[in-house]
Protein backbone atom coordinates (compact mmCIF):
# COMPACT_ATOMS: atom_id res chain seq x y z
CA UNK A 1 0.00 0.00 0.00
CA UNK A 2 1.54 3.04 -1.14
CA UNK A 3 -1.15 5.49 -0.56
CA UNK A 4 -2.00 7.60 1.52
CA UNK A 5 1.71 9.12 1.97
CA UNK A 6 1.06 11.14 5.27
CA UNK A 7 4.02 13.09 5.53
CA UNK A 8 5.48 15.03 8.36
CA UNK A 9 3.00 17.62 10.13
CA UNK A 10 4.70 20.46 9.13
CA UNK A 11 4.93 19.62 5.32
CA UNK A 12 1.05 18.72 5.33
CA UNK A 13 0.63 22.23 6.58
CA UNK A 14 2.44 23.32 3.29
CA UNK A 15 0.72 21.31 1.32
CA UNK A 16 -2.62 22.03 3.25
CA UNK A 17 -2.33 25.55 1.69
CA UNK A 18 -1.74 24.33 -1.82
CA UNK A 19 -4.82 21.56 -1.27
CA UNK A 20 -6.95 24.66 -0.08
CA UNK A 21 -5.99 26.68 -2.76
CA UNK A 22 -6.92 24.16 -5.74
CA UNK A 23 -10.32 23.51 -3.25
CA UNK A 24 -10.96 27.58 -3.16
CA UNK A 25 -10.13 27.81 -6.71
CA UNK A 26 -12.31 25.71 -8.48
CA UNK A 27 -15.35 26.38 -5.80
CA UNK A 28 -15.40 29.66 -7.04
CA UNK A 29 -14.77 29.27 -10.90
CA UNK A 30 -17.93 26.78 -10.31
CA UNK A 31 -19.67 29.57 -9.31
CA UNK A 32 -19.98 28.69 -5.03
CA UNK A 33 -19.22 32.09 -3.98
CA UNK A 34 -21.97 33.71 -5.32
CA UNK A 35 -25.32 32.70 -3.44
CA UNK A 36 -27.92 33.29 -5.80
CA UNK A 37 -26.25 30.36 -7.60
CA UNK A 38 -26.07 27.88 -4.48
CA UNK A 39 -29.54 28.41 -3.10
CA UNK A 40 -30.87 28.03 -6.89
CA UNK A 41 -29.99 24.69 -6.35
CA UNK A 42 -33.29 24.43 -4.02
CA UNK A 43 -35.76 26.13 -6.56
CA UNK A 44 -34.93 23.45 -9.04
CA UNK A 45 -33.84 25.49 -12.14
CA UNK A 46 -29.99 25.75 -11.73
CA UNK A 47 -28.57 22.03 -10.55
CA UNK A 48 -24.94 23.35 -10.41
CA UNK A 49 -24.27 22.47 -6.68
CA UNK A 50 -25.84 18.66 -7.78
CA UNK A 51 -23.75 18.86 -10.50
CA UNK A 52 -20.57 19.56 -8.97
CA UNK A 53 -21.14 18.19 -6.03
CA UNK A 54 -21.71 14.80 -7.60
CA UNK A 55 -18.86 14.87 -10.20
CA UNK A 56 -16.58 15.23 -7.67
CA UNK A 57 -17.59 12.52 -5.34
CA UNK A 58 -17.93 10.10 -8.72
CA UNK A 59 -14.04 11.11 -9.56
CA UNK A 60 -12.68 11.26 -6.25
CA UNK A 61 -14.29 7.93 -5.36
CA UNK A 62 -13.49 6.19 -8.83
CA UNK A 63 -10.06 7.66 -8.18
CA UNK A 64 -9.70 5.96 -4.59
CA UNK A 65 -11.12 2.34 -6.26
CA UNK A 66 -8.57 2.29 -9.10
CA UNK A 67 -5.52 2.75 -6.75
CA UNK A 68 -7.25 0.16 -4.78
CA UNK A 69 -7.20 -2.23 -7.67
CA UNK A 70 -3.53 -1.59 -8.57
CA UNK A 71 -2.44 -2.28 -5.44
CA UNK A 72 -1.69 1.50 -4.67
CA UNK A 73 -4.08 2.01 -1.83
CA UNK A 74 -6.87 -0.14 0.55
CA UNK A 75 -9.62 1.57 -0.37
CA UNK A 76 -11.60 0.89 3.13
CA UNK A 77 -8.19 1.11 5.19
CA UNK A 78 -8.44 4.42 3.71
CA UNK A 79 -12.11 5.18 4.40
CA UNK A 80 -11.28 4.17 8.09
CA UNK A 81 -8.72 6.73 8.01
CA UNK A 82 -10.28 9.75 6.59
CA UNK A 83 -13.96 9.33 7.63
CA UNK A 84 -15.64 9.99 10.94
CA UNK A 85 -17.79 7.04 12.52
CA UNK A 86 -21.54 7.23 11.66
CA UNK A 87 -23.57 8.80 14.51
CA UNK A 88 -26.84 8.30 12.44
CA UNK A 89 -29.34 10.22 15.01
CA UNK A 90 -27.30 13.73 14.94
CA UNK A 91 -26.61 13.36 11.55
CA UNK A 92 -29.38 12.84 10.15
CA UNK A 93 -31.00 15.73 12.08
CA UNK A 94 -28.09 17.99 12.09
CA UNK A 95 -28.28 17.29 7.82
CA UNK A 96 -31.61 18.54 8.15
CA UNK A 97 -30.72 22.03 10.44
CA UNK A 98 -27.51 22.36 7.80
CA UNK A 99 -29.70 22.01 4.57
CA UNK A 100 -31.99 25.02 6.30
CA UNK A 101 -28.83 26.75 7.13
CA UNK A 102 -28.04 26.15 3.55
CA UNK A 103 -31.11 28.17 2.10
CA UNK A 104 -31.27 30.34 5.26
CA UNK A 105 -27.87 31.43 4.11
CA UNK A 106 -27.75 30.82 0.61
CA UNK A 107 -24.12 29.58 1.33
CA UNK A 108 -22.69 26.18 3.03
CA UNK A 109 -19.47 26.39 5.23
CA UNK A 110 -16.90 26.24 2.99
CA UNK A 111 -18.43 28.19 0.54
CA UNK A 112 -18.97 30.74 2.44
CA UNK A 113 -15.66 31.22 2.79
CA UNK A 114 -14.90 31.48 -0.91
CA UNK A 115 -17.65 34.24 -1.14
CA UNK A 116 -16.17 35.87 1.70
CA UNK A 117 -12.60 35.99 -0.07
CA UNK A 118 -14.26 37.26 -3.03
CA UNK A 119 -15.77 40.34 -1.15
CA UNK A 120 -19.39 39.28 -0.53
CA UNK A 121 -20.38 40.65 2.86
CA UNK A 122 -23.82 38.48 3.36
CA UNK A 123 -20.64 35.63 3.38
CA UNK A 124 -18.92 37.65 5.82
CA UNK A 125 -22.03 37.07 8.18
CA UNK A 126 -22.86 33.55 7.14
CA UNK A 127 -18.81 32.93 8.71
CA UNK A 128 -19.21 34.35 11.81
CA UNK A 129 -22.47 32.83 12.23
CA UNK A 130 -20.40 29.26 11.44
CA UNK A 131 -17.81 30.73 14.10
CA UNK A 132 -21.00 31.05 16.61
CA UNK A 133 -22.59 28.03 16.03
CA UNK A 134 -19.59 25.25 16.18
CA UNK A 135 -19.09 27.33 19.94
CA UNK A 136 -22.39 27.00 20.79
CA UNK A 137 -22.58 23.12 20.19
CA UNK A 138 -19.28 22.50 21.07
CA UNK A 139 -20.53 24.54 24.58
CA UNK A 140 -23.77 21.98 24.50
CA UNK A 141 -22.70 18.81 23.02
CA UNK A 142 -20.86 17.09 26.08
CA UNK A 143 -23.19 17.90 28.75
CA UNK A 144 -26.10 15.42 30.30
CA UNK A 145 -29.11 15.46 27.78
CA UNK A 146 -27.55 16.75 24.90
CA UNK A 147 -24.62 14.01 24.76
CA UNK A 148 -26.85 11.25 24.79
CA UNK A 149 -28.15 13.07 21.32
CA UNK A 150 -25.00 13.32 20.27
CA UNK A 151 -23.96 10.18 20.29
CA UNK A 152 -26.98 8.73 19.35
CA UNK A 153 -27.09 5.70 16.73
CA UNK A 154 -22.89 5.24 17.00
CA UNK A 155 -22.43 2.54 13.80
CA UNK A 156 -18.47 3.18 13.88
CA UNK A 157 -17.14 3.38 10.88
CA UNK A 158 -20.20 1.95 9.06
CA UNK A 159 -19.74 1.74 4.70
CA UNK A 160 -22.75 1.40 2.32
CA UNK A 161 -21.37 -2.08 1.08
CA UNK A 162 -21.79 -3.24 4.40
CA UNK A 163 -25.24 -1.90 4.73
CA UNK A 164 -26.30 -3.70 1.39
CA UNK A 165 -24.26 -6.99 2.82
CA UNK A 166 -21.87 -7.20 0.10
CA UNK A 167 -18.44 -9.10 0.81
CA UNK A 168 -15.68 -6.43 2.12
CA UNK A 169 -13.39 -7.33 -0.87
CA UNK A 170 -15.57 -6.76 -4.18
CA UNK A 171 -18.66 -4.55 -2.31
CA UNK A 172 -16.74 -0.97 -2.51
CA UNK A 173 -15.66 -1.65 -6.14
CA UNK A 174 -19.76 -2.63 -6.77
CA UNK A 175 -21.76 -0.23 -4.68
CA UNK A 176 -18.79 2.94 -6.86
CA UNK A 177 -20.50 1.28 -10.22
CA UNK A 178 -23.74 1.38 -9.13
CA UNK A 179 -23.32 5.16 -7.80
CA UNK A 180 -21.48 6.27 -10.65
CA UNK A 181 -24.46 4.87 -12.73
CA UNK A 182 -26.96 6.75 -10.38
CA UNK A 183 -24.94 10.24 -10.66
CA UNK A 184 -24.87 9.62 -14.21
CA UNK A 185 -28.55 9.05 -14.43
CA UNK A 186 -29.20 12.09 -12.23
CA UNK A 187 -27.08 14.17 -13.83
CA UNK A 188 -29.34 13.49 -17.26
CA UNK A 189 -32.32 14.18 -14.99
CA UNK A 190 -30.75 17.36 -13.90
CA UNK A 191 -30.57 18.78 -17.51
CA UNK A 192 -33.71 17.86 -18.08
CA UNK A 193 -35.66 19.27 -15.48
CA UNK A 194 -33.18 22.76 -15.92
CA UNK A 195 -35.10 22.89 -19.77
CA UNK A 196 -38.16 22.30 -18.05
CA UNK A 197 -37.85 25.59 -15.70
CA UNK A 198 -35.57 27.64 -17.90
CA UNK A 199 -37.85 29.97 -18.40
CA UNK A 200 -38.62 31.22 -15.05
CA UNK A 201 -34.81 31.19 -14.60
CA UNK A 202 -33.47 34.70 -12.10
CA UNK A 203 -30.84 36.22 -15.12
CA UNK A 204 -28.34 36.14 -12.62
CA UNK A 205 -28.45 32.43 -12.25
CA UNK A 206 -28.07 30.91 -15.29
CA UNK A 207 -27.14 27.01 -15.78
CA UNK A 208 -24.02 26.26 -18.07
CA UNK A 209 -25.78 23.42 -20.15
CA UNK A 210 -23.41 20.09 -20.17
CA UNK A 211 -22.64 20.69 -23.57
CA UNK A 212 -19.72 18.34 -25.22
CA UNK A 213 -17.90 18.69 -22.13
CA UNK A 214 -20.52 17.30 -19.69
CA UNK A 215 -20.63 14.07 -22.36
CA UNK A 216 -16.74 13.47 -22.26
CA UNK A 217 -17.53 13.45 -18.41
CA UNK A 218 -20.45 11.06 -18.31
CA UNK A 219 -18.28 8.91 -20.76
CA UNK A 220 -15.33 9.23 -18.88
CA UNK A 221 -16.56 8.24 -15.68
CA UNK A 222 -18.38 5.07 -16.90
CA UNK A 223 -15.22 4.11 -18.65
CA UNK A 224 -13.12 4.49 -15.20
CA UNK A 225 -16.44 3.10 -13.12
CA UNK A 226 -15.78 -0.18 -16.04
CA UNK A 227 -12.16 -0.14 -15.37
CA UNK A 228 -12.53 -0.47 -11.94
CA UNK A 229 -14.73 -3.22 -12.29
CA UNK A 230 -12.96 -5.26 -14.94
CA UNK A 231 -9.89 -4.78 -12.53
CA UNK A 232 -11.72 -6.21 -9.69
CA UNK A 233 -13.08 -9.33 -11.93
CA UNK A 234 -9.22 -10.08 -13.26
CA UNK A 235 -7.95 -12.65 -10.37
CA UNK A 236 -4.33 -11.26 -10.77
CA UNK A 237 -3.87 -11.60 -7.09
CA UNK A 238 -2.72 -8.00 -7.04
CA UNK A 239 -5.21 -6.77 -3.96
CA UNK A 240 -4.48 -9.71 -1.95
CA UNK A 241 -1.04 -9.25 -2.65
CA UNK A 242 -0.21 -6.37 -1.49
CA UNK A 243 -2.69 -5.44 1.48
CA UNK A 244 0.53 -5.22 4.05
CA UNK A 245 -0.85 -4.47 7.52
CA UNK A 246 -0.33 -1.13 8.93
CA UNK A 247 1.78 -0.48 11.35
CA UNK A 248 1.00 0.66 14.92
CA UNK A 249 3.84 1.50 17.48
CA UNK A 250 4.27 0.12 20.76
CA UNK A 251 3.21 3.60 22.06
CA UNK A 252 -0.31 3.43 20.38
CA UNK A 253 -0.90 0.08 20.89
CA UNK A 254 -0.05 0.32 24.80
CA UNK A 255 -2.71 3.22 24.63
CA UNK A 256 -5.08 0.74 23.14
CA UNK A 257 -4.60 -2.28 25.12
CA UNK A 258 -5.34 0.38 28.25
CA UNK A 259 -8.14 2.58 26.84
CA UNK A 260 -10.23 0.13 24.76
CA UNK A 261 -8.70 -3.44 24.76
CA UNK A 262 -12.28 -4.61 23.70
CA UNK A 263 -11.22 -3.57 20.17
CA UNK A 264 -8.21 -4.87 19.45
CA UNK A 265 -7.36 -8.60 18.78
CA UNK A 266 -3.43 -9.30 19.41
CA UNK A 267 -2.06 -12.09 17.98
CA UNK A 268 1.48 -13.04 19.12
CA UNK A 269 2.95 -15.07 16.65
CA UNK A 270 6.01 -16.13 18.43
CA UNK A 271 6.80 -19.70 19.60
CA UNK A 272 4.58 -21.12 21.65
CA UNK A 273 7.12 -21.33 24.74
CA UNK A 274 8.56 -17.71 24.43
CA UNK A 275 4.31 -16.63 23.94
CA UNK A 276 3.20 -18.00 27.59
CA UNK A 277 6.45 -16.85 29.13
CA UNK A 278 5.86 -13.51 28.57
CA UNK A 279 3.00 -11.83 26.09
CA UNK A 280 0.91 -8.10 25.90
CA UNK A 281 -1.76 -8.41 27.88
CA UNK A 282 -5.11 -10.17 26.35
CA UNK A 283 -2.43 -11.49 23.42
CA UNK A 284 -3.77 -15.07 21.91
CA UNK A 285 -0.27 -17.26 21.55
CA UNK A 286 -0.86 -18.34 17.46
CA UNK A 287 2.26 -19.59 16.19
CA UNK A 288 2.77 -18.55 12.86
CA UNK A 289 2.13 -22.03 11.24
CA UNK A 290 -0.77 -21.87 13.22
CA UNK A 291 -2.67 -19.02 12.38
CA UNK A 292 -4.24 -20.45 9.42
CA UNK A 293 -6.21 -22.74 11.67
CA UNK A 294 -7.74 -19.31 13.46
CA UNK A 295 -10.26 -19.10 10.89
CA UNK A 296 -9.48 -15.63 10.89
CA UNK A 297 -11.19 -15.04 7.02
CA UNK A 298 -14.85 -15.97 8.95
CA UNK A 299 -13.86 -13.71 11.82
CA UNK A 300 -15.95 -10.73 13.18
CA UNK A 301 -14.10 -7.83 12.20
CA UNK A 302 -15.39 -5.27 14.80
CA UNK A 303 -11.94 -5.70 16.30
CA UNK A 304 -8.26 -4.22 14.88
CA UNK A 305 -6.71 -7.69 14.45
CA UNK A 306 -2.75 -6.62 15.92
CA UNK A 307 -0.10 -8.85 14.97
CA UNK A 308 3.12 -9.26 16.76
CA UNK A 309 6.36 -11.06 15.59
CA UNK A 310 9.55 -11.94 17.38
CA UNK A 311 11.22 -9.48 14.64
CA UNK A 312 9.68 -7.28 12.16
CA UNK A 313 7.30 -8.70 10.01
CA UNK A 314 8.13 -8.71 6.38
CA UNK A 315 5.03 -9.05 4.63
CA UNK A 316 1.75 -9.85 6.50
CA UNK A 317 0.82 -13.57 6.43
CA UNK A 318 -1.56 -14.55 4.23
CA UNK A 319 -3.94 -15.90 6.95
CA UNK A 320 -4.19 -12.81 8.37
CA UNK A 321 -4.22 -11.11 5.13
CA UNK A 322 -8.01 -12.52 4.67
CA UNK A 323 -8.84 -11.04 7.95
CA UNK A 324 -12.10 -9.05 6.89
CA UNK A 325 -11.32 -5.94 9.10
CA UNK A 326 -8.22 -3.74 9.83
CA UNK A 327 -4.93 -5.59 10.03
CA UNK A 328 -2.20 -4.09 12.14
CA UNK A 329 1.57 -5.39 12.65
CA UNK A 330 3.37 -4.24 15.81
CA UNK A 331 6.43 -1.89 14.47
CA UNK A 332 9.83 -3.73 15.60
CA UNK A 333 8.13 -6.86 16.87
CA UNK A 334 8.10 -8.09 19.75
CA UNK A 335 11.86 -6.72 20.71
CA UNK A 336 10.29 -3.30 20.17
CA UNK A 337 7.94 -4.08 22.81
CA UNK A 338 10.03 -5.28 25.41
CA UNK A 339 12.03 -2.25 25.00
CA UNK A 340 9.68 0.16 25.02
CA UNK A 341 7.32 -1.40 27.99
CA UNK A 342 9.02 -3.83 29.88
CA UNK A 343 12.29 -1.88 30.35
CA UNK A 344 12.35 0.76 32.90
CA UNK A 345 12.43 4.18 30.94
CA UNK A 346 15.45 6.30 32.01
CA UNK A 347 14.74 9.27 34.20
CA UNK A 348 15.18 12.48 32.37
CA UNK A 349 18.41 14.80 33.72
CA UNK A 350 17.32 17.55 35.94
CA UNK A 351 16.28 20.64 34.21
CA UNK A 352 14.75 18.53 31.01
CA UNK A 353 12.29 20.00 29.21
CA UNK A 354 8.70 19.77 30.05
CA UNK A 355 8.08 17.67 27.07
CA UNK A 356 10.59 14.76 28.30
CA UNK A 357 9.36 15.06 31.76
CA UNK A 358 5.96 13.98 30.10
CA UNK A 359 7.32 11.52 28.10
CA UNK A 360 8.95 10.17 31.20
CA UNK A 361 5.97 9.77 33.11
CA UNK A 362 3.87 8.40 30.57
CA UNK A 363 6.51 5.33 30.01
CA UNK A 364 6.78 5.13 33.51
CA UNK A 365 3.28 4.62 34.06
CA UNK A 366 3.04 1.68 31.25
CA UNK A 367 5.97 -0.02 32.93
CA UNK A 368 4.44 -0.10 35.98
CA UNK A 369 1.33 -1.16 34.85
CA UNK A 370 2.91 -3.63 32.50
CA UNK A 371 5.23 -5.33 34.42
CA UNK A 372 2.70 -5.40 37.75
CA UNK A 373 0.01 -6.13 35.89
CA UNK A 374 -0.94 -10.06 36.55
CA UNK A 375 -4.60 -10.45 36.09
CA UNK A 376 -5.90 -10.97 32.60
CA UNK A 377 -7.52 -7.37 31.13
CA UNK A 378 -10.88 -6.82 31.54
CA UNK A 379 -13.25 -8.95 29.45
CA UNK A 380 -14.97 -8.18 26.10
CA UNK A 381 -18.19 -6.14 27.48
CA UNK A 382 -21.01 -7.72 25.76
CA UNK A 383 -22.51 -4.08 25.38
CA UNK A 384 -22.28 -2.48 21.99
CA UNK A 385 -18.41 -1.21 21.81
CA UNK A 386 -19.67 2.09 21.00
CA UNK A 387 -21.96 2.51 23.36
CA UNK A 388 -21.72 5.97 24.52
CA UNK A 389 -19.66 6.50 27.52
CA UNK A 390 -20.52 8.47 30.67
CA UNK A 391 -20.09 12.31 30.43
CA UNK A 392 -17.75 14.00 33.11
CA UNK A 393 -16.35 10.55 34.40
CA UNK A 394 -17.63 10.87 38.37
CA UNK A 395 -16.13 9.88 41.12
CA UNK A 396 -12.36 10.42 42.37
CA UNK A 397 -11.15 9.90 38.89
CA UNK A 398 -12.93 13.24 37.62
CA UNK B 1 -8.42 38.32 -21.09
CA UNK B 2 -11.77 39.16 -21.09
CA UNK B 3 -13.69 38.93 -17.82
CA UNK B 4 -17.28 37.65 -18.15
CA UNK B 5 -18.52 37.98 -14.24
CA UNK B 6 -21.65 35.60 -15.48
CA UNK B 7 -19.32 32.91 -16.97
CA UNK B 8 -18.80 30.19 -14.80
CA UNK B 9 -16.44 27.00 -15.64
CA UNK B 10 -18.95 23.46 -16.81
CA UNK B 11 -20.13 22.46 -13.66
CA UNK B 12 -19.13 18.68 -14.75
CA UNK B 13 -15.80 19.81 -15.47
CA UNK B 14 -15.43 21.97 -12.20
CA UNK B 15 -16.91 18.73 -10.21
CA UNK B 16 -13.94 16.39 -11.93
CA UNK B 17 -11.80 19.46 -11.32
CA UNK B 18 -12.89 19.41 -7.48
CA UNK B 19 -12.70 15.29 -7.53
CA UNK B 20 -9.14 15.68 -8.83
CA UNK B 21 -8.16 18.23 -5.50
CA UNK B 22 -10.14 15.41 -3.22
CA UNK B 23 -8.59 12.82 -4.58
CA UNK B 24 -4.85 14.39 -4.19
CA UNK B 25 -6.11 15.37 -0.71
CA UNK B 26 -7.34 11.44 0.07
CA UNK B 27 -4.05 9.77 -1.09
CA UNK B 28 -1.42 12.18 -0.09
CA UNK B 29 -3.10 13.44 3.78
CA UNK B 30 -5.08 9.91 4.25
CA UNK B 31 -7.78 12.56 4.51
CA UNK B 32 -10.68 14.17 3.00
CA UNK B 33 -11.21 18.19 2.64
CA UNK B 34 -13.14 20.90 5.73
CA UNK B 35 -14.19 23.69 6.47
CA UNK B 36 -16.53 23.85 9.80
CA UNK B 37 -13.38 22.53 12.07
CA UNK B 38 -11.55 25.89 11.23
CA UNK B 39 -14.21 27.73 12.42
CA UNK B 40 -14.49 25.89 15.49
CA UNK B 41 -10.75 27.21 15.69
CA UNK B 42 -11.47 30.62 15.39
CA UNK B 43 -14.16 30.53 18.04
CA UNK B 44 -11.70 29.18 20.48
CA UNK B 45 -9.17 31.27 19.59
CA UNK B 46 -11.88 34.21 20.39
CA UNK B 47 -12.76 32.63 23.40
CA UNK B 48 -9.21 32.46 24.57
CA UNK B 49 -9.29 36.00 23.97
CA UNK B 50 -12.44 36.73 26.03
CA UNK B 51 -12.24 33.93 28.65
CA UNK B 52 -9.11 32.55 29.54
CA UNK B 53 -9.07 28.91 30.55
CA UNK B 54 -12.44 27.83 29.50
CA UNK B 55 -11.61 26.04 26.74
CA UNK B 56 -9.52 23.77 28.68
CA UNK B 57 -12.72 22.92 30.75
CA UNK B 58 -14.83 22.28 28.35
CA UNK B 59 -14.08 18.83 26.57
CA UNK B 60 -14.84 19.51 22.61
CA UNK B 61 -13.33 22.57 22.58
CA UNK B 62 -9.53 21.53 24.48
CA UNK B 63 -10.13 18.72 21.68
CA UNK B 64 -10.08 20.59 18.98
CA UNK B 65 -7.95 23.17 20.47
CA UNK B 66 -4.94 20.47 20.22
CA UNK B 67 -6.28 18.24 17.23
CA UNK B 68 -3.88 18.24 14.51
CA UNK B 69 -6.02 17.53 12.01
CA UNK B 70 -8.09 20.59 12.61
CA UNK B 71 -5.15 22.53 12.55
CA UNK B 72 -4.43 21.37 9.33
CA UNK B 73 -7.84 22.42 8.23
CA UNK B 74 -6.82 25.96 9.18
CA UNK B 75 -4.20 26.04 6.42
CA UNK B 76 -6.03 24.43 4.19
CA UNK B 77 -8.77 27.02 5.18
CA UNK B 78 -6.45 30.01 4.38
CA UNK B 79 -5.50 28.21 1.20
CA UNK B 80 -9.53 28.54 0.20
CA UNK B 81 -9.46 32.22 1.21
CA UNK B 82 -5.98 32.74 -1.09
CA UNK B 83 -7.61 30.72 -3.72
CA UNK B 84 -11.23 32.11 -3.67
CA UNK B 85 -9.39 35.81 -3.69
CA UNK B 86 -7.12 34.71 -6.82
CA UNK B 87 -10.16 33.19 -9.00
CA UNK B 88 -12.32 35.71 -8.02
CA UNK B 89 -9.83 38.55 -8.94
CA UNK B 90 -9.41 36.78 -12.34
CA UNK B 91 -12.47 36.18 -13.17
CA UNK B 92 -13.83 39.54 -12.63
CA UNK B 93 -16.16 38.81 -9.68
CA UNK B 94 -14.32 40.18 -6.44
CA UNK B 95 -16.31 42.88 -5.82
CA UNK B 96 -17.35 44.21 -1.96
CA UNK B 97 -21.73 43.83 -2.77
CA UNK B 98 -24.03 42.11 -0.90
CA UNK B 99 -25.55 39.24 -2.98
CA UNK B 100 -29.73 38.81 -2.45
CA UNK B 101 -32.95 38.55 -4.65
CA UNK B 102 -34.41 41.61 -5.94
CA UNK B 103 -37.55 41.34 -3.41
CA UNK B 104 -35.50 41.86 -0.17
CA UNK B 105 -32.86 44.83 1.48
CA UNK B 106 -30.02 44.69 2.45
CA UNK B 107 -30.55 44.68 6.37
CA UNK B 108 -32.46 41.58 6.30
CA UNK B 109 -30.56 39.89 3.94
CA UNK B 110 -27.20 40.55 6.24
CA UNK B 111 -29.47 39.21 9.10
CA UNK B 112 -30.62 36.02 7.37
CA UNK B 113 -27.10 34.90 6.33
CA UNK B 114 -26.12 35.10 10.14
CA UNK B 115 -28.74 33.27 10.95
CA UNK B 116 -28.05 30.79 8.31
CA UNK B 117 -24.72 30.42 9.29
CA UNK B 118 -25.41 29.96 13.24
CA UNK B 119 -27.47 26.97 12.24
CA UNK B 120 -25.22 25.49 10.10
CA UNK B 121 -22.21 26.10 12.42
CA UNK B 122 -24.32 24.07 15.42
CA UNK B 123 -25.57 21.62 12.67
CA UNK B 124 -21.92 20.97 10.83
CA UNK B 125 -20.79 19.89 15.12
CA UNK B 126 -23.43 17.78 15.34
CA UNK B 127 -22.82 16.09 12.32
CA UNK B 128 -18.93 15.77 12.73
CA UNK B 129 -18.11 17.93 9.22
CA UNK B 130 -20.02 19.92 6.85
CA UNK B 131 -20.97 19.81 3.55
CA UNK B 132 -16.88 19.33 2.70
CA UNK B 133 -16.20 17.47 5.47
CA UNK B 134 -19.02 15.16 5.72
CA UNK B 135 -21.09 15.31 2.45
CA UNK B 136 -18.38 15.44 -0.27
CA UNK B 137 -15.06 13.29 1.45
CA UNK B 138 -17.18 11.16 3.58
CA UNK B 139 -19.69 10.79 0.37
CA UNK B 140 -17.00 9.30 -2.14
CA UNK B 141 -15.83 7.23 0.58
CA UNK B 142 -19.29 5.59 0.43
CA UNK B 143 -19.52 5.97 4.58
CA UNK B 144 -23.33 5.58 5.85
CA UNK B 145 -23.17 8.70 7.82
CA UNK B 146 -22.42 10.64 5.29
CA UNK B 147 -24.87 9.46 2.49
CA UNK B 148 -27.52 9.84 5.33
CA UNK B 149 -26.27 13.47 5.76
CA UNK B 150 -26.58 14.26 2.61
CA UNK B 151 -29.77 13.19 1.67
CA UNK B 152 -30.71 15.17 5.18
CA UNK B 153 -29.35 18.40 3.56
CA UNK B 154 -31.24 18.73 0.45
CA UNK B 155 -34.08 17.27 2.50
CA UNK B 156 -33.92 20.17 4.94
CA UNK B 157 -33.05 22.95 1.66
CA UNK B 158 -36.24 21.53 -0.36
CA UNK B 159 -38.68 21.71 2.79
CA UNK B 160 -37.65 25.37 3.13
CA UNK B 161 -37.21 26.98 0.01
CA UNK B 162 -40.48 28.04 -0.45
CA UNK B 163 -40.44 29.99 2.46
CA UNK B 164 -37.48 31.99 1.75
CA UNK B 165 -38.42 32.35 -1.92
CA UNK B 166 -38.97 36.58 -1.29
CA UNK B 167 -34.82 36.33 -0.43
CA UNK B 168 -33.76 34.79 -3.35
CA UNK B 169 -36.43 35.15 -6.77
Amino acid sequence: MTFPILPAHELGLVLAVLIGFGFGFVLERAGFGRANKLAAQFYGHDMTVFKVMFSAIVTAMLGVVLASVVGLADFKALADHATSSTFLVPMVAGGFLLGAGFIVSGYCPGTSFVAMASGKIDALMTVIGVVAGQVLWAELEWRPGFATFHNAGNLGNFYLWELFRLPASSGPFVVALAVTVMAVGCFVGAEKLERVLAARADPRAIATPAGRPGRFVFAGLAAAAAFGLVGLATPTGAREGTRDAAGITPLALARRVFDEPWKVRIVDLRPIEACSAKRIPGAECVPAEKLDALGLADADPARDLVLVASEPLAGTPAAAAAYPGRVLALEGGWAAWEAFALAPPAPPAAGAPAADLEAYRLRAGIHAAMTGMKAAPPPVPTASPGAPRKAGGGGCSG
Amino acid sequence: MQRNPDKFWNPYLAGVALGLVLLTSFLVMGSGLGASGASLRAGIAAIDLLVPGHVASTPPLARAAESEHVTWLVFEILGVLLGGVVAAYTSGRLKREVLKGPRIGNGARLALALAGGLLMGAAAKMTRGCTSGQALSGGALLSVGAWAFMFSVFGGGYALAFFLRRQWR
